[in-house]
């Protein structure tokens, strides 16, 4: 089974760099609404897909788990 | 002593001229044997002939060559003309010294003193000279100045425990068979995964590089920025206004980041505390060869591999000592005023020289030793030709790196005052040169700005004009540059001072990198993800990092190269049998990589004429150059466009903001350049 974001194989429909880069995605979002006060799950995924800090492969997840 | 003249065999044909030079007086004559220059002169009764190499003339190979076959443990040196078809030049040397080595009845080995000139010497004494390694004398000298060359020549060293070239030879074995072996078996892999063939490789110290690299490319790949936010507060004292920084560096909530703002608008600030101090900035020791890589790509942007082409070409020269060297010494046998006086008549530095010579002449030493060379240091000889741009900025930054060294402490005066705002603290600092010491030898490449000293003291009240609340994020960590990742080998103890260079040079030809951010490519992260998953000692450090300290036992005599050379075996069959019952599995795991890195490397973006087509680049066949054509040349596209023949062209996937016609990055040359391949694109025209 290959991942649904790239060329690699997958488990479970993530190769293990994008699932890794999931987990990163995942564990940042509590930081995030602390630092704002609040924020919705879907502006954070907006927020770290454009942000010119985040990898490349954090981006792709953050768009994946959008449903974009 | 016999009939027969004393042959010297020197590592390069420059080497060859002055030592020729120094020994003769200026008066040995050239003369070509087979084809290859060689230097005659008599000295004191004794007749000499010169000759030289040119880098190594025997490396390593497997008697079978059949490149499909591993694993492959028995290994011969051969002449390297047999090996590389390019080698012509080799065969004709060797040639050339296997005559003279008839002629002669002594051999002076003047191959520079190092692991790898050993190795050179030890051959060709071997193989070319009728074994005559043992008999051979030694040349030792560190600099190619008439000086050096000639008390070199007159304390010839016999060379009985030749560790350097026991040593030198067993690297050369061990990487070949660690390579070869590597190799074959990835690249069989692949080939057997439907896959072209096409050279899938890991050396032994490329291995764990690539393993730094990807480690962190999977840290800036998979990074997640979180947000933070600085505060800092413009402050007013009759008539002129500071800024200073909140002291709390980052807020973590843009609630409290906001409070303080609220809290400080409005509310005068107290100078509570002045601290004014003065600190000593010690000179910079004298380079080794990692240091002045690293101060080269700092100052210049050179890559570590240019910067050791360049200061052997300073060294073939005689302006500096030999390069490849750990030490960061200068011993006082280098003769400090010799130097100095030298330099002296070179016009830009001779006001520091005679400053310098006012004192005792003692330069900082640094921690690191070599016992075969001192410290890179210029000799004190004058150019006698015009250095090109690269050259007269190595010339310089060593020149002026040996300067510095003798230079006294540089002190600079620091101030910081902490401003209290109600219960916030803010604080201004700055700082200023007393007293420059070493760095005005060292001139542009000390590197240190003045920062204003704010004319607060304490108890001074001042307004706060504003309070700026910014919001930040977390930077995603730097890649290595080609500096930074030579640092890290030299931290974890693999490769070699002489070796680094090449082997970073060699991860980028392989594809496994890109670009001077030093981006590690799907077929760098799949090479590793397979040899990891498979052979982990390939990659890890251990097994690279215990042959590297047993290497240096072979040089010092405590290790014998045989039992080296099958320790080594040993620990790399397993591994290849583990790469070989998985041979689908690894030759499926770099396929996918394989395909893209190729297809990606020549598809430089969609056309902007037929819309459906993909530019790529192409090479014509009729005059090999390359050239941007479209993939619907066959349906009628005629996209065509020219491209440089040198350099590296790197694919960008952005489009020109003029034509939209593919950018690209042309790497080669110091720093890479952005070009719009487009030749009639209107933005070339903009002024």
């Amino acid at each position: 089974m290959k991942c649904h974001l790239c060329e690699r194989e997958a488990v479970s429909g993530l190769c293990p760099y994008h699932e890794a880069a999931k987990a990163r995605v995942q564990s940042a979002y509590p930081l995030w609404v602390r630092a704002y006060g609040r924020m919705e799950w879907n502006e954070y995924l907006d927020n770290v897909k454009r942000n010119v800090q985040t990898g490349q492969w954090a981006k792709e997840i953050a768009g994946f788990l959008k449903g974009d | 002593m016999s009939d027969g003249y004393t042959l010297v065999i020197c590592e390069k044909p420059d080497a060859a001229r002055r030592v020729s030079d120094a020994l003769s007086g200026g008066t040995s004559h050239a003369d070509q044997v087979g084809g290859v220059a060689v230097f005659r002169f008599s000295r004191r009764g004794e007749e000499f002939v010169v000759c030289a190499a040119q880098g190594h003339l025997y490396g390593v190979s497997d008697p079978s060559d059949e490149r499909a076959v591993y694993p492959v443990f028995d290994v011969e040196w051969y002449p390297s003309d047999l090996l590389d078809e390019a080698s012509a030049i080799a065969a004709r040397r060797i040639s050339t010294i296997r005559t003279l080595a008839a002629g002669a009845s002594r051999f002076v080995n003047a191959c520079d003193f190092d692991v790898e000139g050993e190795t050179i010497g030890y051959n060709l004494l071997k193989y070319a000279c009728g074994g005559k390694e043992k008999d051979a004398l030694r040349a030792k000298f560190s600099t190619l100045t008439e000086e050096d060359l000639v008390k070199a020549f007159e304390d010839l060293k016999p060379q009985h425990a030749q560790g350097l070239a026991r040593a030198g030879r067993a690297r050369h074995a061990i990487d070949f068979v660690w390579g070869v072996n590597l190799s074959r078996a990835l690249s069989q892999s692949a080939l057997g995964s439907g896959h072209r063939y096409r050279t899938v490789s890991i050396g032994r110290v490329q291995g764990p590089t690539l393993g730094f690299l990807v480690q962190r490319e999977k840290e800036v790949r998979e990074f997640v920025p979180v947000p933070f936010w600085k505060v800092s507060g413009t402050f007013e004292k009759e008539g002129k206004r500071f800024n200073a920084g909140y002291a709390e560096d980052r807020i973590e909530t843009k609630e409290s980041a906001e409070k303080i703002r609220e809290d400080c608008l409005g509310r005068e600030a107290v100078a509570v505390a002045v601290r004014r101090s003065s600190a000593q900035i010690g000179p910079p020791v004298p380079f080794n060869l990692g240091d002045l890589q690293k101060e080269a790509y700092r100052a210049f942007g050179y890559s570590p591999s240019r910067t050791l082409q360049i200061a052997e070409r300073l060294y073939l020269g005689a302006l500096v000592s030999y390069p490849r060297t750990s030490s960061q010494r200068l011993p006082p046998t280098i003769n400090y005023g010799g130097i100095m006086r030298g330099i002296g008549k070179i016009t830009q530095y001779a006001a520091y020289t005679e400053e310098l010579n006012k004192a005792e002449l003692k330069p900082v030493q640094g921690a690191k030793s070599d016992p075969a060379h001192p410290a890179i240091h210029p000799t004190g000889e004058k150019p006698k030709r015009a250095l090109d741009v690269s050259e007269a900025a190595v010339f310089d930054l060593v020149v002026r790196r040996f300067l510095a060294s003798f230079g006294p402490s540089a002190r600079r005066e620091l101030a910081e005052v902490s401003l209290e705002v109600g219960e916030h603290e803010f604080r201004l600092s700055g700082g200023r040169m007393i007293f420059p010491g070493w760095m005005k030898y060292y001139g542009k490449y000390a590197g240190y700005k003045d920062v204003e000293l704010p004319p607060v003291s304490q108890g001074d009240r001042l307004e706060t004009v504003g309070v700026a609340v910014e919001e930040k994020f977390g930077q995603k960590p730097s890649r290595y540059n080609q500096a930074s990742l030579l640092e890290k080998m030299e931290k974890e103890g693999i490769g070699t001072k002489a070796t680094r260079a090449d082997i970073i040079a060699t991860l980028v030809g392989r594809g496994y990198v890109s670009g001077e951010s030093m981006e590690v490519t799907d077929l760098g992260l799949s090479v590793v993800e397979v040899v990891a998953k498979y052979a982990p000692s390939i990659i890890g450090m251990g097994l690279t990092k215990e042959i590297e300290e047993k290497l240096e036992a072979v040089e010092t005599g405590g290790q014998g190269e045989g039992t080296l050379l099958r320790e080594t075996v040993r620990a790399i069959a397993d591994q290849l049998a583990e790469l070989s019952a998985n041979e689908e599995s690894v030759g499926h795991g770099i396929d996918s990589a394989l395909m893209s890195s190729v297809a990606g490397s020549f598809v430089l973006g969609k056309c902007p004429l037929c819309k459906t087509g993909d530019l790529r680049i192409v090479r014509s066949k009729a005059t090999k150059k390359r050239f941007v054509g479209c993939s619907n040349y066959s349906s009628g596209c005629r996209a065509s466009a020219p491209l440089p023949q040198k350099g590296t062209i790197k694919t960008t996937s952005k489009a020109c903001e003029h034509c939209a016609w593919p950018v690209v990055y042309v790497m080669g040359g110091r720093r890479p350049w952005k070009l719009c391949v487009n030749p009639g694109c209107p933005g070339k025209n903009k002024p």
